[in-house]
């Protein structure tokens, strides 16, 4: 058995199944296992990232959650929506005289006998749904993956049945341990007289399976992932995460969840029971990777980028934008630059490196024109947008606020409940006069709160929590928005209603690379540059006593994000004349 | 076994003692009472294994705990077995070591071991008994504390005893030790060990006495919960969030027979379970199937889950809470309610998870519970009595930890208390990213802290609030303050005066559209009851709604008379309010009451009414641009100065709001008296043209109350004599910059209708005659310009007292506005 490894792809139980047994063989004690790996994540490492193998990993989406095999090897990406708490499970247990592990499975691998010696062992129980406002063409390259896959297991179907059925014939003899992973009929024909009647049954009904899958919404497959080995500090709500692991669906299980006993029924009540293995599959996370927004990009990214490349995508995305502005150049300018913010640092309450934007000066016609071409360009730009029509009617009806619901013990996402880097707009020309409820009040202030300071207040009921988030904000209203303070208000003045012409998905790319990439840029300021600035804004504030610590503020974000657009890490003078000169047109307008 | 002791029969809520007056009770014997019977019975025929082991009776029995359950229940008829053996008389003079009990074992039994471990049970046995009858909280005490609180149980027929694990630590660190490891076995030797003693005492008491633990050495965080604390005792703190129905479970079965009316024996729940007899076991009978459950001779004990939170305090950054569930039997049911914070102690057990009802196959995972024990409501009003809306504020909640915790915190408070500078220190925590304005943030911090509110016999009062206004240029971080301190304020309201309509800051009376009564609802006022309110815009309130002010800000209610309802509420609140100068920009050339249009009545119940100028100080713009410019792109982490962090100042706030009650000095209320007839006395300074009101009666409680705040902040039972300068210095301070009249350069007390120093004018006429005169001699008509430095180099020269720069400035100023000189920021022009 060992020069054959396991098919990771296929079979990756009897992978981890195998590298127990060399461990428990090689003298270790499974004691010491607890919290620790004993060989199983580095074979899955190298097989992933040494060999290649992650490319051949399907992804699990709503479109192939009925064609994936039970216990094969999945990829997921997704955000973690909630967070259920630690299991406690049977980790290894010895069955006669042989240590077995029930790592990474729902269910005990064999027939675990009351006497046996068992060690509990936890994990992690995550809640994760694909990333909320994520755009069509992040998913284009993960459906193509998808549909190739599909194909190829569509065709290899039956073939490939046939192939593992034998290899569980071949093994069952000289290896007594491997026939119950391949989770498929052959199993059963051993099991069945057994102890496990019901279930191998089950999982013999394969075929039946499909018509039981309920049917997922359109890009909201949810999956809970099973987490192992993990410091705690290590995932936070709202990150985004890619996990590669075994996969688990078992419509059947529910069946028997809601006759379980009284007691236990009392006991258990918790979230589990709301999200029965039949209607959320399972992963059970071998690897996990924190992804952020560049990692939605499928163009392979640019190996160099040069100064010169850097300007020149600049240059055409200026156009771009200036172009769906109306001819606003100065609009156009705030925008990149407001699409290029991101929170860089804390310091006490304030966000550091946000940078809101309000376009005032549009009427509804404008708004329906601008704006949703507007909107369109940016959702063509960025991975993840959002947009809100506020109006009464939604304020005073629509949660926005993630809320815990104690009855089914989750967390209820709301509109807000974003991941970093997310872009949201909203559109305030649509608000009308008219009486906010309790429910309005809270979801303005909460807005609010969003646009001050990065921060999302979380209902638990009982009390609130304050969670942080990373939300490039756009707002559309006819004056200075007052509900909304943004740290850039700007009149917009359209000259010319240009055609937005189509541009190639090369172009679109580039921009996608450009404004993702550039915006963790790293940034620094010279000494000398720092003493410049500063006297530029004593002398700016001697001028004129209005400006404050936020105007300041705005400025220096501003030409960060300024030397960021032209993919520089430290801020010369020009960058700064150039904020300087933008900010005085901007005040022009204002005036 | 010994712990089988509910005493509910019906499964209801009913209080024990009813049920024992219940014409049901004499029909039924007692459970406790037969289950006791029982027990004696069968111990003296020396089969002790016929009891039930007492896991099942105790704790909710289920066969799925990890421990093989065959092993469990050799351990419990071990522990059962075990009670003749060690009789308290053997082990009675024992040295209070449980390994000292050796010796006698010889004697007795051979000796018996909690399975799997090599803790004796006769040494638990005897180490528990000696604890009882031993421990004292005090050495002078004739009768041991648990003796005392067992005798009393027997008196009153209770049946539980709540032991502090602390005391069992204190006593026999080795029990204590092996309680918390092996709580199943201890446990029932505990209750075995007061059953005997209860019967030893009053041999005809038959209930069961339980051993409630709590207040275990460590607490554990309900997220570090994880496999090995199994089966050990723990103690979680959190907050109840749900709470089922009660669910009666059935302890003690009979069964009729159908047919020939037979009544079984009560059949006892065996690993939750109950055996139903297949037929009757009445010799002329026999029938097969026909027995069936009598519900009501049935005996039920009471059930609930509750599940308990993380307190959002335990969270770190990015988690979500965690769970867990706690079990509770009979006394314990309805013992929390959603909402409270609560410590349990209980057992953590882990029970496995079938695939099926029907299958004995489990499917690897375990659900974990805590079998709860005991439990203790946190005491909130420890730290929050007067705040008790604190939950908002999450900073605010670390107070109510532990005992233990709390004691450090408050250690740690008075700690810092101590420090010499611990008023500066505070004045720079409080907004710590605002620049300057230290005299407005130590008003700010006496208006936290407040002084002493005091109620005459006559029914009079004081407040002890201190409310102030703050007046100023826009973009003076007037707005980012009231934020800070609603934040910091244990019961913060922030409104802004221009939303806000009269009733809508006091009370109003609506209409409940669906019952149609009539209610009457609070207003932002009187919801900071016992806060800071603070209001925005000021003086874009409306006429009406500040005249409402003017009784809460000094009578400290709201009276109501609307629609039939007349009413008084409170609003003990001190009000902070902030307000733009009425041409946006502060006009030095106006008053204070032209410059903000409010009026005079209202202005002087605001004990400090500071002025925020922006003055053009390049100093300034140069300290805030560095920051920001630091902000933005040093490292931020670098930026920490030394200043306490939001909630240790609001712990220490909230501590001396809640302790600290100071009393004046005789040298302070001297000082008071001194300082006051002084004011008094400036105002007829002889000379000036007009007589002038300087201080009333409203100064002097202004002054009190500063002083009182001063003296809390130092955590001080006494108000000082230096409590008292500081507080006239904080009026002097509040009121020059308010009651200077800019167009002469002088405090003019008529302005506000109280006042200040009729000898500050003088002292500014002087140094204003003397600036003139200074000017007259050195500088040319139309001249050269002079640096405003040396013009203070020569005044200072000059005159004998302390000259200020501030002075100089405003003495310039007057004279510019006589158009005399010409002020360029730093230098001085002649026309």
């Amino acid at each position: 058995m060992v020069g054959l490894p396991f098919d990771c792809l296929a079979n990756p139980l009897g992978a981890v199944r195998l590298t127990f047994e060399k461990a428990v063989t090689s003298g270790t004690d499974p004691a010491t296992f607890d919290g620790r790996d004993w060989g199983a994540i580095d074979l899955f490492r190298e097989f992933l990232f040494d060999k290649g193998g992650l490319s051949k990993v399907p992804i699990l989406d709503h479109e192939n959650v009925r064609w994936i095999e039970p216990n094969s090897l999945v990829r997921f990406r997704g955000m973690v929506q909630d967070m259920l708490g630690n299991e406690f499970y049977v980790g290894a247990f010895k069955d006669g005289s042989t240590w077995r592990t029930n790592k990474f499975t729902d269910v005990a691998s064999f027939p675990m006998g009351s006497s046996s010696e068992v060690k509990v062992w936890e994990r992690r129980l995550l809640y994760c749904i694909p990333v909320p406002a994520q755009n069509s063409w992040t998913q284009a390259i993960h459906s193509e993956t998808v549909v190739n896959r599909y194909k190829n297991q569509t065709s290899q179907h039956g073939e490939k049945r046939h192939r593992e059925d034998d290899a569980a014939v071949d093994h069952m003899d000289s290896t007594a341990s491997e026939h119950e992973f391949q989770g498929s009929p052959p199993l059963s024909k051993k099991m069945c007289e057994g102890t496990l009647p019901s279930w191998t049954q089950e999982s013999a009904s394969n075929s039946s399976k499909l018509s039981m899958i309920p049917d997922f919404d359109q890009s909201s497959l949810p999956c809970l992932v099973k987490i192992y080995d993990l410091l705690e500090s290590d995932l936070k709500l709202n990150d985004v995460f890619d996990f590669v692991g075994v996969f688990t669906f078992n419509p059947e299980l529910a069946v028997h969840m809601d006759e379980s006993d009284e007691f236990s029924n009392g006991v258990c009540e918790d979230a589990l029971v709301h999200l029965p293995p039949s209607k959320v599959p399972r992963l059970h996370c071998f690897i996990h990777r924190k992804l952020g927004v560049h990692d939605f990009l499928h163009s392979p990214p640019i190996t160099e980028p040069t100064p010169h490349l850097v300007r020149g995508i600049r240059e055409s995305l200026l156009g771009h934008l200036t172009a769906i502005l109306g001819n606003d150049g100065v609009a156009a300018h705030c925008m990149v630059l407001h699409l290029l913010s991101k929170v860089h640092a804390r310091v006490d309450t304030v966000a550091v490196g946000k940078l809101s934007l309000n376009l005032t000066g549009f009427t509804k016609e404008s708004a329906s024109i601008f704006g949703n071409q507007l909107n369109l360009a940016i959702q063509n730009l960025l991975p993840f947008t959002r947009s809100i029509p506020l109006t009464v009617e939604y304020l005073n009806s629509a949660s926005i606020a993630p809320r815990k619901d104690y009855q089914t013990d989750r967390l209820v996402t709301g509109v807000l409940q974003l991941a970093e880097g997310t872009h949201l707009t909203i559109d305030e020309t649509q608000l009308k006069a008219g009486t906010l409820n309790s429910i309005g009040v809270e979801n303005v202030r909460l807005l609010k709160n969003l646009m001050e300071w990065q921060k999302v207040d979380y209902d638990f009921e009982y009390y609130k929590m304050e969670m942080t988030s990373d939300v490039q904000i756009l707002i559309f209203s006819e004056g200075k928005s007052n509900i909304l303070p943004a740290d850039l208000v700007l009149p917009f003045r359209p000259s010319a209603m240009s055609s937005c012409e189509n541009k190639g998905t090369e172009v679109l790319q580039a921009w996608r690379w450009y404004l993702t990439t550039l915006r963790s840029m790293p940034h620094s300021i010279e000494p000398e540059m720092q003493k410049a600035i500063e006297d530029d804004l004593v002398a700016a504030r001697q001028a004129n006593r209005s400006l404050g610590s936020q105007d300041f503020s705005r400025w220096l974000a501003m030409a960060r994000l300024m030397s960021a657009s032209f993919g520089e890490s430290c801020l010369s003078l020009e960058h700064w004349q150039m904020v300087k000169e933008l900010e005085r047109q901007r005040r022009e307008r204002l005036g | 076994m010994a712990s089988d002791s509910s005493p509910i029969h019906n499964g209801g809520p009913s209080s024990p003692d009813d049920s024992y007056s219940s014409p049901i009770d004499n029909t039924f014997s007692s459970p406790g009472d037969a289950n006791s019977r029982r027990r004696r019975r069968r111990s003296s025929t020396a089969s002790g294994y016929a009891t039930p082991p007492p896991q099942h009776s105790r704790f909710a029995a289920t066969d799925a705990t990890p421990t093989p359950s065959s092993t469990q229940s050799r351990r419990g008829r071990r522990a059962a077995r075990a009670t003749p053996v060690a009789t308290p008389t053997s082990t009675d003079e024992a040295p209070p070591s449980s390994e000292g009990g050796e010796g006698d074992e010889h004697d007795e039994a051979p000796p018996m071991f909690v399975w799997g471990t090599n803790i004796s049970v006769q040494d638990v046995n005897a180490a528990i008994l000696r604890f009882l009858r031993h421990f004292r909280d005090h050495p002078s005490q004739a009768e041991g504390k648990y003796m005392r609180a067992i005798h009393h149980i027997l008196e009153v027929e209770g049946e539980s005893l709540d032991v502090d694990a602390h005391d069992v630590f204190d006593y026999d660190s080795d029990l204590y030790n092996k309680m918390v490891r092996y709580p199943l076995e201890v446990l029932a030797i505990f209750d075995i060990v007061l059953m005997d003693m209860a019967s030893r005492i009053k041999p005809l008491f038959e209930k069961h006495i339980q051993a409630r633990i709590f207040n275990l050495k460590t607490s554990t965080s309900m997220r570090n919960l994880n496999p090995s604390d199994i089966e050990k005792m723990v103690s979680v703190k959190g907050m109840i969030i749900r709470c089922s129905s009660i669910i009666p479970e059935i302890r003690e079965a009979i069964f009729r027979c159908l047919i020939c009316g037979y009544y079984s024996d009560p059949i006892v729940v065996d690993r939750g379970r109950i055996n139903e007899p297949t037929r009757c076991e009445r010799q002329e009978c026999l029938a097969k199937n026909s027995m069936t459950l009598v519900h009501n001779r049935c005996r039920f004990a009471d059930k609930q889950i509750v599940r308990l939170q993380e307190t959002p305090d335990e969270i770190p950054e990015g988690g979500t809470p965690h769970t867990v569930s706690l079990l509770m039997h009979d006394k314990l049911v309805d013992a929390g309610k959603p909402g409270d914070r609560v410590e349990a102690t209980g057992i953590y057990r882990a029970m496995s998870v079938r695939v099926g009802p029907t299958q004995r196959t489990v499917k690897s995972l375990f659900k974990t519970y805590i079998d709860c024990l005991h439990l203790k409501k946190t005491d909130k009003s420890r730290m929050q009595a007067e705040d008790p809306m604190e939950l908002e504020n999450g900073s605010g909640d670390k107070d109510e930890d532990a005992p233990l915790d709390y004691q450090d915190k408050v250690e740690q408070l008075k700690e810092l208390a101590k420090q010499p500078d611990i008023y500066e220190r505070l004045t720079r925590s409080l907004a710590p990213n605002i620049w300057e304005l230290d005299d407005v943030k130590k008003g700010l911090l006496c208006q936290l802290f407040g002084g002493n509110a005091l109620k005459l016999l006559s029914g009079a009062s004081f407040r002890g609030d201190i409310n102030i206004l703050l007046v100023g240029d826009p973009g003076t971080s007037k707005s980012q303050l009231l934020q800070y301190i609603h934040k910091l304020s244990p019961r913060g309201i922030y409104t802004s005066g221009r939303g806000s309509s009269a009733v809508g800051l006091t009370a109003y009376v609506t209409k409940d559209p669906e019952t149609g009564e009539t209610v009457l609802e609070s207003g932002a006022l009187v919801l900071s009851d016992r806060g800071i309110c603070c209001i925005d815009e000021f003086d874009k309130m409306s006429d009406n709604a500040r005249s409402m002010l003017h009784e809460v800000m000094e009578q400290q209610t709201v009276s109501i008379a609307k629609a039939g309802i007349i009413a008084s509420l409170n609003a003990r609140t001190s009000v902070l309010a902030c307000a733009n100068p009425s041409g946006s920009r502060y006009n030095p050339r106006l008053s204070v009451i032209d410059n903000i249009h409010l009026p005079p009545t209202l202005l002087s119940r605001f004990d400090l009414i500071y002025l925020i100028l922006d003055k053009a100080d390049e100093q300034t713009d140069r300290r805030l641009a560095k920051h920001i410019v630091a902000l933005h792109f040093e490292n931020p982490e670098s930026l920490e100065q030394d200043v306490l962090d939001i909630s240790t100042l609001t712990a220490y706030v909230s501590y001396a709001r809640r302790h600290i009650r100071p009393e004046l000095s005789d040298e302070a209320a001297e000082e008071l008296t001194r300082g006051y007839v002084e004011m008094r006395r400036r105002g007829n300074f002889p000379g000036s043209s007009k007589k002038v009101i300087t201080a009333t009666a409203r100064q002097i409680e202004s002054l009190i109350r500063l002083s009182e705040a001063l003296a809390r902040i130092r955590f001080s039972q006494w108000v000082e004599k230096r409590d008292v300068e500081e507080a006239f210095r904080l009026l002097e301070v509040a009121l020059q910059q308010s009651a200077t009249d800019h167009s002469t350069g002088t405090i003019d007390m008529d302005l506000i209708t109280t006042g200040v120093s009729a000898s500050e004018r003088m002292r500014r006429e002087n140094l204003l005659l003397a600036t003139r005169n200074i000017i007259m001699e050195k500088m040319q008509l139309g001249g050269s310009s002079t640096r405003l430095l040396e013009l203070l180099e020569e005044l200072k020269k000059q005159s004998s007292g302390e000259v200020h720069m501030n002075d100089l400035r405003n003495a310039l100023a007057t004279l510019a506005g006589e158009g005399f000189v010409v002020v360029h920021g730093d230098s001085i022009k002649r026309i």
